[in-house]
């Protein structure tokens, strides 16, 4: 056992003691509260996202003639085949969830404040990727509404001025919902998109470890006691028992409310009633309420607006510094959220 | 928190994740086992008939689909199985590198399953055809159509008739049922069937004069008469010389078992008027069981069994053809092989039946033992079998006792002294040899066709309502109030045109009969009140 | 904790490769093939499977029962590439390692001779007089060869209206 020890060690020369460096990053008392480790939920989701996909990629065929028989066939035949897709489907509502929980607590904790706006940035490009992510995985299964939502997706970019048509074009590899489109879906969700996603988490836990984890003091605290702890093992365990409750929610949800089969993709006919995933209600009920082009540019001004609120922010404060004026932004941005989702959430039409 | 503590945190949730995968796990296995009786056969369409299949799911497609859902799809039957023809028959033609016919005769059937044509071949649903010169006939034929086309006498506005069919009636009613005899059209503009074709016992016609006058289209395919094809009556005259259309109950192209055992699949004959046979059923215990225990009947068993695999309820098939616990499960394609009555002549008749199984009609006793191979005892019997998985044997005997007490009262008071006067009319030349030109003819054949079967064939088969009100009711009715007063007018006006001898005789005839106990309620009080007047007139006289 | 991770974990790792490994085996049917009566002791005939398999089936006795049959797959035995009958050399003929096969099928050369195996039978039974044969009936759809045919095309529907002559 030593020998073999000492063989890896001549060959790998980093002992347990820098990775124990490595790894212990000190971290903040705050987050012996479970309730301030949701950064990690996603990352963790991020992970059963990609065992599962992988495991679905198996059977999966992305084409018309082709993919809603192989859904099929995973959720009817393949062993456990509707147990791995319903993982999947809950880990992506649950990924969109922590990821909008975690971006409300840095907000409102003030946590992209410099020297960390760069990650605000980064974080902002992946709750929008996680979007596109769930909007692709939606369209593979080929059912009525995964089609329809695909084209009514694509035709919203249609409707950005100037480039909104050759985007379209490149999105569906064809003026409308044709043969390539599902493969292209298909590598953008199961390639393109992870793999993005993946290197921008990377670069968003390095950010984290070179700034390290923004500090919180409470009135109640000891001011002698230490202000950190050790990452290893103690947080480690935090998270494996977030990872664990994570699971036994997952297999609960897959289990009890299965992901189904809907009718099959008609090209001919539109359903009656035609909505998107929950959290595209926003979106969609914001489409409804402004038409075409305003519709799309309000919303990119919104999302621009997010991307650039820490130099905002940093603006308001030179100018006022004990300016409260970004807690009330906050709240009335999560209420018209709420307001919207709940809105489209209980109308048909 | 302690460390300690999250451990104990992680292995407890660890412990509740492990839970919940056993909790996937059991879902898993009860899914497979609600998958695993659901789950359709699997079919697979064999090599020799897969172009067919391709080009016919196009072309036909509801009749490939129902093939699918058919036991042959299951185990390897496809369409050349059944279709295929061999070289000479007459309506064979060669259909993309193939040679097949398009009808399926019992000959075709009996290669796979010959024992089941046999029986049906005796039976008398296979000579069902053999209704030509029957009352009925000359009714659709004569009566209600025409021997000959018929020429329009006024124009129909939009569409341009020469002349129509006169035979209309006789095919879509009487031969649909009955079955037609097959023919194909003629270069003569007349039809050429089996009777043209002369065929051997294999099936292959020796006539080929006639071969050489069959008309075929651009593809070589012989053209059938419309008057005849489509058709699949029960004892259709095939141009293979063979008799019957296995189709007429086992429908293509599934020939689903689960349609012929029901009720329904008879009653596309066995209802009407004159033998509701269907709707009696309805009308009894039987059917009523039947339509409440549906679901229980294991109508998709391969083997059905009454008393093994069924009780709920017996159908058509169940007593007539199908296997019981008590006969060893044998089944039978002849429905007369239990029947210990016929009550389709004017007078029932006793199923003996000869070899030809034909019902002995010879009254010597002794010719008619010698005749008898079959008796209507064992086919009684066979019945009785039936009778038994549910019945005990003082029941099912005495339902007999009280069954041939109807058939033998409608005999004896109805339909012999209807016959026997019918007789005196004719031989006296009261009325003519053309049936149906006279109205005391057509009140018989209601008497003894319409009502009095219906009235036997309820009584058989425990319908109270068909044995009385639709049955021996309307049969008195129509003997004491129109049968006996028109044979009393037809003999009035004989005697005005000077056939008083002829009259007396059928008068006589008819007073014997009512002369007799059974009928004695009928003129006593008139009678006596003409007596009474007489008397009084006699002496107001005096 | 360690155990109990090691437990659920490993479960669901099970679980996943179950998920991975077939769910069924190769579905088979019994396809109807000949009456007995049809097949004369010593004659064969060629049936195909509906996946496109050739099967050579003889009958060697009279006895009327199965056993007078032998269905011989063209599945090679050694590495189970497809045989096909030499007429020339009366023999069948594996491609792949040069494996040859006599008439009844056992190994005369290549590394099935050396080995003694024969060519794989497929199960038989009769019943009622017919003769059924166990083969899988599902394979990959292989192109359409057969070559266009002549005539009318019969997936265009039947030609209705030359029947509504009176």
């Amino acid at each position: 056992m030593f020998s073999l020890q000492a063989w890896i060690r001549e060959r790998v020369p980093v002992g347990p003691e820098q990775l124990r460096e490595l790894t212990n990053e000190p971290v903040p008392n705050h987050l012996k509260k479970w309730w301030w480790c949701l950064g990690g939920t996603p990352a963790y989701l991020f992970v059963v996202q990609i065992v599962t996909g992988i495991l679905l990629a198996f059977y999966y065929k992305p084409a018309p003639q082709t993919a809603y028989e192989s859904v099929r066939y995973i959720t009817e035949e393949a062993s456990f085949g509707w147990f791995i897709r319903g993982l999947h489907k809950w880990a992506a509502t649950l990924m969109v969830a922590a990821v909008v929980l975690h971006q409300m607590r840095v907000y409102f904790t003030g946590a992209y404040r410099k020297p960390r706006e760069l990650n605000w940035l980064v974080g902002m490009c992946l709750l929008l990727l996680t979007l596109v992510v769930g909007f692709t995985g939606y369209s593979l299964v080929y059912e009525q509404l995964s089609y329809w939502g695909a084209t009514v997706g694509a035709n919203i970019t249609d409707s950005v001025p100037v480039v909104g048509v050759y985007m379209k074009q490149l999105l569906l590899g064809g003026e409308v919902y044709n043969d390539n489109t599902l493969s292209r879906f298909f590598i953008l969700h199961a390639a393109v998109l992870p793999v993005t996603m993946a290197a921008l988490i990377a670069l968003h836990v390095t950010l984290i470890r070179l700034q390290g984890v923004t500090e919180f003091h409470f009135k109640d605290e000891d001011p002698k006691k230490a202000k950190f702890f050790n990452f290893f093992p103690e947080h480690l365990l935090t998270e494996l028992s977030i990872g664990l409750v994570l699971m036994i929610l997952l297999s609960v949800l897959a289990t009890v409310l299965p992901a189904e089969m809907g009718p099959k993709a008609d090209p001919l006919t539109t359903p009656e009633v035609i909505k998107p995933e929950w959290f595209f209600y926003v979106a969609f009920r914001w489409l409804k309420l402004f038409t075409g082009t305003l519709a799309v540019l309000s919303m990119g001004l919104v999302v621009f607006l997010m991307y650039a609120w820490p130099f905002i922010d940093a603006q308001i404060r030179k100018w006022r510094p004990n300016s409260e004026a970004s807690v009330w932004i906050g709240i009335a941005g999560a209420l018209a959220i709420i307001a919207l989702t709940v809105w489209e959430a209980s109308v048909a039409h | 928190m302690s460390l300690e503590f999250k451990r104990g945190v992680i292995a407890f949730l660890s412990a509740l994740f492990l839970v919940s995968l056993i909790f996937v796990q059991w879902r898993e296995v009860t899914r497979r086992e609600a998958e695993s009786g659901r789950s359709k056969a699997h079919i697979s369409v064999p090599a020799s008939s897969k172009a067919c299949v391709d080009c016919h799911t196009q072309s036909t497609p509801g009749l490939v689909a129902h093939w699918e859902g058919s036991k042959h799809a299951e185990r390897g039957v496809g369409c050349l199985e059944c279709h295929q023809a061999q070289k000479g028959e007459i309506d064979g033609f060669d259909h993309y590198g193939l040679h097949i016919a398009t009808v399926v005769t019992p000959n075709d059937c009996a290669r796979c399953h010959a024992e089941i044509a046999g029986e049906f071949g005796g039976s008398h649903h296979a000579k069902a055809a053999n209704i030509l010169n029957s009352l009925d006939n000359l009714l659709a034929e004569v009566v209600e159509g025409h021997r000959g086309p018929i020429d329009p006498h006024s124009p129909t506005p939009g569409r341009a008739f020469t002349h129509a069919n006169g035979m209309a009636s006789v095919n879509t009613g009487c031969q649909q049922c009955h079955g037609s005899k097959v023919g194909l059209v003629s270069s003569d503009g007349g039809m050429l069937t089996v009777d043209d074709f002369k065929p051997g016992p294999d099936g292959v016609p020796t006539n080929l004069d006639a071969v050489a006058k069959v008309v075929k289209d651009q593809n070589g395919k012989p053209k059938f008469h419309s008057s005849t094809w489509p058709n699949t009556g029960i004892g259709r005259i095939n141009l293979d010389g063979s008799l019957g259309s296995c189709s007429a109950c086992h429908s293509r192209h599934d020939f689903s078992p689960r349609r012929a055992r029901q009720p329904e699949n008879c009653g596309k004959c066995h209802l009407g008027p004159d033998h509701p046979q269907k709707e009696i059923y309805e009308e009894s215990k039987h059917g009523v069981a039947f339509r409440d225990l549906h679901a229980e009947m294991n109508l998709d068993g391969d083997s059905w069994v009454l008393g093994k695999d069924y009780t709920a309820a017996p159908t058509c098939a169940s007593c007539h053809m199908s296997g019981n616990i008590r006969n060893g499960g044998r089944i039978t394609h002849d429905p007369g092989e239990r029947i210990s009555w016929t009550n389709r002549p004017p007078v029932s008749l006793a199923m003996d039946t000869d070899l030809e199984h034909r019902v002995v009609t010879e009254t010597d006793p002794e010719k008619r033992r010698a005749l008898v191979a079959d008796t209507w005892e064992a086919k009684r019997t066979r019945m009785q079998e039936v009778c038994s998985v549910c019945h005990s044997a003082e029941y099912v005997n005495n339902f007999y006792k009280q069954y041939d007490d109807f058939v033998v009262l409608f005999n004896e008071k109805f339909a012999k002294p209807g016959q026997k006067i019918m007789k005196a009319l004719l031989d006296n030349g009261l009325r003519t040899k053309a049936e149906f030109d006279e109205e005391v003819e057509w009140t018989w054949y209601l008497l003894w066709h319409h009502e009095g079967r219906r009235a036997r064939h309820g009584a058989s088969m425990m319908a109270p309502d068909y044995a009385h009100w639709h049955g021996m009711f309307e049969v008195a009715e129509r003997f004491y109030m129109e049968l006996l007063p028109q044979v009393r007018e037809m003999c009035a006006h004989a005697k005005e045109d000077g056939m008083a001898a002829e009259a007396d005789n059928v008068l006589a005839v008819v007073d014997e009969i009512l002369a007799r106990p059974e009928h004695q309620w009928y003129e006593r009080d008139v009678n006596e009140l003409k007596a009474k007047r007489a008397a009084e007139q006699n002496a107001e006289k005096k | 904790m360690l155990a109990g991770l090691g437990a659920s974990y490993g479960t669901a790792a099970v679980y996943a490769t179950r998920y991975l490994y077939p769910a069924r085996p190769r579905a088979k049917a019994w396809m109807y093939v000949a009456r007995v009566a049809d097949i004369a002791p010593g004659g064969s005939l060629n049936y195909t499977t509906p996946g496109g398999e050739k099967v050579a089936i003889a009958r060697q006795a009279q006895s009327g029962t199965v056993d007078d049959f032998v269905a011989l797959s063209s599945t090679c035995p050694h590495l189970g590439c497809q045989v096909h009958w030499e007429s020339q050399n009366e023999r069948f003929f594996c491609p792949c390692h040069n494996g040859t096969f006599d008439k009844s099928g056992k190994g005369t050369g290549g590394p099935p001779g050396d080995a003694g195996q024969s060519l794989p039978r497929y199960p038989l039974k009769s019943e009622g007089g017919l003769l059924y044969i166990e083969v899988p009936t599902e394979s990959l759809e292989v192109a359409d060869a057969s070559p266009p045919r002549d005539g009318h095309d019969p997936c265009l529907g039947p030609h209705l209206g030359d029947g509504a002559r009176v």
